[in-house]
């Protein structure tokens, strides 16, 4: 079988294709498979690697274009996912700048790991001596993100990074800053909350490819909707991406319990901007979109109820 | 083949996406499906108001499932938010919050059990393709489909988990039943970036108009996509994307039950066709 090889060696991208014999890689690893292939056929071919038991999160690599963890993902699981392929497409983490072959550049996306303060910064109560205590449940809370091991997989997948990585981070960035901001130990949740935001954390395109492909099983997905829902009671909601939320809230609870689409992009752009009107008029043309929705109405059947459901789950939720 | 359904058809199937709410109860009959709307149905919270209010999304949602229930019907919608928005809850409900939940719920003198299941359109006609193909009248031999998954049918696994979601087959299987070809697309896992469209308007737009481009390079003539929001961005959104990316290409972005309906020989219109915005009606 082949395994197709992005490569680079400083000046020019080239493919190289590579014949093994199943048999001699099925009981494998990816990364045995590279290690093999390092060992057998090729001495120049560059990747890293380092502890082989997903600790370390060194051998990320993509393929058919997917991201997988190398060491922890074995043959026999590709071969299931691709039906027997007889060929794999072997390429360094999407999203990265690729140094040599299979390896890639961390420094931009560890610069932007410092910009959300991925210190602890504990309570004043805590002391050297006592230290920072936490019970079970907050522990709990907390030590699903503590799994991350910065492999860079979620990155690599990341829709919106791949469009413009200008004004967004890796997915991981934003875990990091979820899992302090949500330490019972941290002295303010905002402070790596707020860097978030400012760095891009409204500009997510929810395609949960982070989420997807994990090896830790860690939802950046959801880490980013907790961030924000943080972001919003805290009062760090200004911009469009708050009031974009903040419509479909208000229509599920406070209006019909549908979404209306006419008043969604005043809310969201306000009733000045006419940045959106090409799109409500291309809509009308169409028939698609009722300007005298811009009135509401409609309630839904059962909707007092379904507040008044909110309202418990509210008041009994209080923090 | 299930035959009966609480239908959940979404907000967007009221509104933007009426030619989808259109197709999808004009093919039902015709492969003896009965979607009954459940009434009093709610916004799913589009992926949008969990960022405000996790659990009162979480009620939401286990309200549109308990209505469901009570008409003992599974649950099948065509919009893949609404999808994952209603398969994630009723994951958060079977897994520890069903108790603590209904307690909001009794204020409304409901109840969630969890015993109906929500599934797709495309889900469905996969799973009985053999059937589908059976009802074909005007096999689409001669067009070439570009399948555009859209996100919410496929990721993540651990809420939607029908197929593999780096590799999917289901709706190559479901076009391929309709007798169309199947064009080689290599964005068709991609994100469209509907979600995003009003926060990160720049880096939406290149998505959008980075797969009509594959699409038409591709030599599809049209894309066909089962989520309408999917759908609403890359046709409503099509002309401004190609604009931002000074990129000519132009196709046809249509509903996977349009796409259904066009095969079983239903009439354009009844499909709404003519509420595509890019023309579709050389596909009909």
């Amino acid at each position: 079988m082949k395994f197709i090889i992005d490569r680079f060696d400083g000046k020019k991208n080239y493919q190289q294709t590579y014949t093994v014999e199943k048999q001699d890689i099925e009981a494998l690893t990816l990364l045995g498979t590279l290690l093999f292939i390092k060992q057998h056929l090729d001495l120049t071919l560059n990747f890293t690697a380092s502890c082989r038991m997903a600790i370390c999160g060194a051998c990320g690599v993509r393929v058919n274009g997917h991201a997988y963890l190398g060491c922890d993902t074995k043959m026999t699981e590709l071969f299931e996912e691709y039906k027997d392929a007889d060929t794999f497409r072997i390429s360094p983490l999407a999203n990265y700048t690729v140094l040599s072959d299979l390896v890639v550049d961390w420094e931009p996306a560890i610069e932007n790991l410092r910009k959300i303060k991925p210190g602890l910064v504990a309570k004043d109560e805590f002391s050297e001596k006592e230290g920072c205590r936490q019970n079970q449940e907050q522990y709990d809370r907390i030590v699903g993100q503590w799994d991350c091991i910065l492999c860079g997989v979620c990155a690599s997948e990341c829709n919106k990074l791949t469009a413009d990585h200008s004004d967004y981070m890796e997915p991981f960035v934003f875990t990091h800053a979820w899992k302090l901001a949500n330490d019972s130990r941290s002295k303010d949740p905002m402070i790596h909350t707020k860097a978030a935001v400012m760095n891009g954390l409204w500009n997510c395109v929810h395609c949960h490819e982070c989420t997807n492909r994990c090896p830790k099983h860690i939802s950046g997905a959801e880490d980013i909707a907790g961030l924000r829902a943080l972001a919003m009671r805290k009062g760090l909601n200004s911009g469009v991406g708050p009031a974009h939320a903040k419509s479909f809230y208000t229509d599920l609870v406070e209006d019909s319990g549908r979404l209306n689409e006419i008043r969604l992009a005043l809310r969201t752009e306000g009733v000045s901007t006419v940045a959106r009107a090409g799109t409500a008029i291309t809509l009308m043309r169409a028939g698609k979109m009722n300007p005298l929705e811009i009135f509401g109405g409609h309630e839904i059947e059962g909707h007092k109820d379904l507040v008044k459901m909110i309202e418990a789950a509210k008041a009994a939720n209080k923090e | 083949m299930q035959k009966e359904f609480a239908f959940f058809p979404g907000c967007v199937l009221t509104q933007a996406a009426i030619e989808a709410k259109m197709s999808i109860e004009a093919i039902a009959p015709v492969l003896g499906i009965t979607l009954k709307e459940i009434k009093g149905w709610s916004c799913c919270g589009a992926s949008q108001a969990q960022d405000v209010d996790p659990l009162a999304t979480l009620v939401a949602n286990a309200r549109n499932l308990a209505l469901a229930e009570q008409m003992k019907l599974p649950v099948l919608t065509t919009c893949s938010t609404c999808l994952l928005m209603l398969r994630r809850a009723k994951a958060q409900l079977d897994n520890g919050q069903k108790e603590k939940i209904n307690t909001y719920l009794a204020k409304g003198n409901m109840n969630y059990q969890g015993t109906s299941e929500v599934t797709s359109l495309l889900w469905l006609l996969a799973q009985n393709a053999e059937e589908l193909k059976s009802k074909v009248k005007k096999p689409l031999s001669k067009l070439k489909v570009a399948v555009f998954y859209g996100c919410h049918s496929i990721r993540p696994s651990k809420d939607l988990g029908f197929e593999s979601s780096t590799n999917p087959t289901s709706f190559e299987t479901v076009v391929r039943a309709l007798g169309a070809e199947v064009v080689p697309f290599t964005k068709r896992l991609d994100c469209c970036g509907f979600h995003a469209v009003y926060p990160a308007e720049k880096s939406v737009m290149k998505m959008t108009s980075g797969i009509v481009n594959s699409a038409a390079e591709s030599k599809a003539d049209c894309v066909v996509t089962p989520c309408p929001l999917c759908q609403m961005q890359l046709d409503i959104y099509q002309d401004d994307a190609q604009e931002t990316t000074k990129s000519k290409a132009r196709l046809p972005v249509i509903h996977l039950a349009q796409l259904v309906g066009l095969a079983l020989g239903i009439d354009a219109k009844k499909l709404g066709l003519d509420y595509n915005v890019i023309d579709a009606s050389k596909i009909a």
